[in-house]
């Protein structure tokens, strides 16, 4: 087998390697002489190794890591999901019965919409017990913009619980009442992982250590990012780092969202495009950010009662 | 660039490789290149035997030229057109998709690419019976969907089913992961496998631009490399495999000119034979559409500029609307 070096993920340095030749992933000695570190050499070593024993299970039968199954397959997978309910029948209808987990839902919307309101709604309608058809998980809070608020967080768990001590209530089911001596107002805000970044290099560095903190917290069924926009735009100037930086950032949530099986919502703000005769409000960061996510819900005014369309998806 | 190894052809042994190390030659190109009297007076080898080698290595890693209509009747008997699920795309693209070219969606957040790919997975699953890869990338993929449109295709349950089985869904979410689902298929294909690939004669990729744009730009110039190295496999694969290759791309808006134009830039637009931009027409808050415009940016075989309607709610049967013929990419 001809692996070629240049397609394991080693840093470019390490491609000095291709000019002596070596091209057989398995047979990969280390030399000093082409001037990379020892510690960068045994980097390369380990994940060419990696490799090697990726390919062994594979063609040994395992599955590893690729992420393969045939459509029937993902459509049961699918039909067994369950969904984040929002506790709004209309928001609920247009997504299709709620947020789907291992998809990216973007919230876009003017300042003063409800964006914040809603993430934190989701991050206490997630913890709903199974048997009032919840999913059960826990959520994680990235915040950027400083607007989470304990109190308002505090006031919609107490109605959630209540909502389903009524429940609970009028059906008086042996499981409901089991589940709520655990679901009680506590128990919600300590399942709430709160994480502020103040500045994209932050948010960055934390979205890409959530794996490890997922692996450890099996539970999460939701990560939030409130203000993906903030960060981003102002004092940037290389705007193609920025659109680099911002599709890295997709494709991380994006595998977040499906390894864990997690749901991701993200927020974004409105900007102005100013066409030639009109203008018009759209979401910010850009053309290429659009494609980050699969839902996108556009939220704005009219005559003092919000609406929401979908953008994309669904 | 193939190394040279014991084994490669006949007549080439360990000890004859070592001694050509020795000098300096570790490939083919190096050999091939080389004056052979001289190797043979270095490594003191029989230079009957390099040239025998020689002949082997050329007859094995050369290209050779074949006339113009011999390429025309392999094309004739190997080419095969697959039908889109949309009648008037397929009038778009000159009655389909043709193996062995890479065709390109591409269009802004919204616009149906995602909707188009799954249109052509249902209909060449249900329609065709063939197998289908899916490489899912934006994690986009929504079965659900898939099986909406095979319902509207099909009344059978079974038949339904068994379509859903035909189409192979591999998530990939970065550049590498992606090229090596692309080289396994490689490998499967040319071991013949049939039993789990079957008669694949598509494959669609949703989308590439999301694992290229992390890696382009800035001061590396590697991302480049690999996109070009992505290139060099879909199209090998169309072509060595008679594989219809559908990728999808974003837009990214010119500051100049205010237009859209495709991503990836223009390295790439050398990539696909042809090239389909999608749009939605002009929707209001009120009315929810399923109406897009396909025009046709990049063709060797149609005029470009041309545009039809496509529903992407329903695989109907759409009129084509003789639209004026646009500025073309």
């Amino acid at each position: 087998q001809e692996d070629s070096v240049s397609l394991l993920p080693l840093s470019p340095a390490v491609y000095a390697l291709n000019k002596t030749n070596f091209y057989k992933a398995r047979r990969l000695p280390f030399s000093r002489k082409i001037g990379i570190s020892k510690e960068e050499a045994l980097e390369a070593l380990q994940v060419v190794r990696q490799e090697c024993h990726g390919d062994a299970t594979r063609t040994a039968g395992g599955s590893g890591t690729t992420r393969k199954c045939t459509a029937l397959e993902l459509l049961e997978e699918e039909q067994a999901q369950g969904f984040i309910i929002t506790f709004c029948s209309a928001l609920d209808n247009i997504l299709g019965g709620g947020v789907q987990l291992t998809k990216i839902t973007e919230i876009c919307g003017a300042p003063g919409v409800g964006k914040t309101q809603l993430c934190m709604q989701l991050a206490v309608d997630v913890q709903i017990p199974e048997c009032f058809g919840g999913v059960a998980g826990e959520a994680v809070f990235i915040d950027t913009e400083g607007s989470f608020m304990v109190d308002r967080v505090v006031e919609i768990a107490t109605a959630c619980v209540q909502h389903c001590q009524l429940i609970a209530e009028t059906h008086q089911e042996e499981d409901n009442l089991k589940a709520l001596e655990t679901f009680s107002l506590e128990s919600i805000l300590s399942h709430i992982y709160y994480f502020r970044c103040r500045d994209y290099i932050e948010l960055l560095a934390q979205v890409y250590l959530l794996p490890d903190f997922l692996s450890e917290h099996s539970k999460v069924r939701l990560v939030v990012v409130d203000g993906i926009a903030f960060p981003f735009r102002h004092d940037f100037e290389d705007l193609s780092l920025r659109t680099r930086l911002l599709n890295g950032l997709a494709q991380q949530l994006i595998i977040i969202a499906n390894d864990h099986k997690s749901a991701v919502i993200l927020t974004n703000q409105m900007t102005t495009r100013i066409g030639q005769s009109q203008s018009t409000l759209v979401p910010a960061l850009g053309e290429s950010w659009g494609h980050a996510a699969t839902v996108r819900l556009i939220f704005h005014w009219d005559n003092s009662q919000r609406y929401t369309h979908l953008g994309s998806g669904g | 660039m193939v190394v040279l190894r014991a084994g490669l052809c006949p007549g080439l042994t360990e000890e004859m490789i070592q001694l050509l190390r020795a000098s300096g030659i570790r490939t083919v190109v190096d050999f091939v290149s080389s004056d052979l009297e001289d190797i043979a007076q270095k490594c003191s080898l029989s230079y009957k035997a390099l040239v025998a080698v020689r002949r082997v290595l050329l007859a094995q890693f050369s290209a050779f030229p074949t006339n113009g209509a011999d390429l025309y009747e392999e094309l004739k008997s190997s080419t095969a057109i697959l039908p889109t699920g949309s009648p008037s795309l397929d009038q778009l693209l000159d009655s389909g998709l043709y193996t062995g070219e890479v065709t390109e969606l591409m269009g802004a957040p919204g616009s149906g690419k995602t909707q188009v790919c799954l249109g052509i997975a249902a209909s060449v699953s249900l329609g065709l019976k063939q197998h289908v890869l899916f490489l899912d990338s934006t994690g986009g993929f929504t079965a659900s969907r898939l099986y909406q449109m095979l319902q509207a295709q099909a009344e059978d349950k079974e038949e339904q089913l068994e379509a859903l089985q035909r189409i192979q869904v591999v998530r990939v979410f970065n550049i590498y992961e992606m090229l090596s689902a692309l080289q396994e298929l490689r490998d499967r294909l040319s071991q013949q496998v049939m039993s789990s690939v079957g008669p694949l004669k598509i494959v669609v990729i949703d989308s590439v631009s999301a694992v290229i744009y992390p890696l382009l730009g800035g001061k590396q110039s590697e991302g480049l490399a690999i996109m070009m190295q992505l290139a060099r496999e879909l199209k090998t694969l169309a072509r060595e495999f008679s594989l219809a290759v559908v990728v999808t791309n974003q837009v990214t808006r010119d500051s100049s000119t205010s237009s859209l134009k495709p991503a990836l830039g223009r390295s790439w637009s050398f990539v696909p034979s042809t090239r389909v931009l999608l749009e939605s027409k002009e929707a209001t808050w009120e009315k929810a559409t399923t109406q897009r415009i396909a025009s046709l940016a990049k063709s060797s075989r149609q005029p470009t500029g041309i545009q039809v309607e496509v529903d992407i709610g329903n695989s109907h049967v759409q009129e084509l609307s003789p639209a004026t013929p646009t500025q073309g990419f």
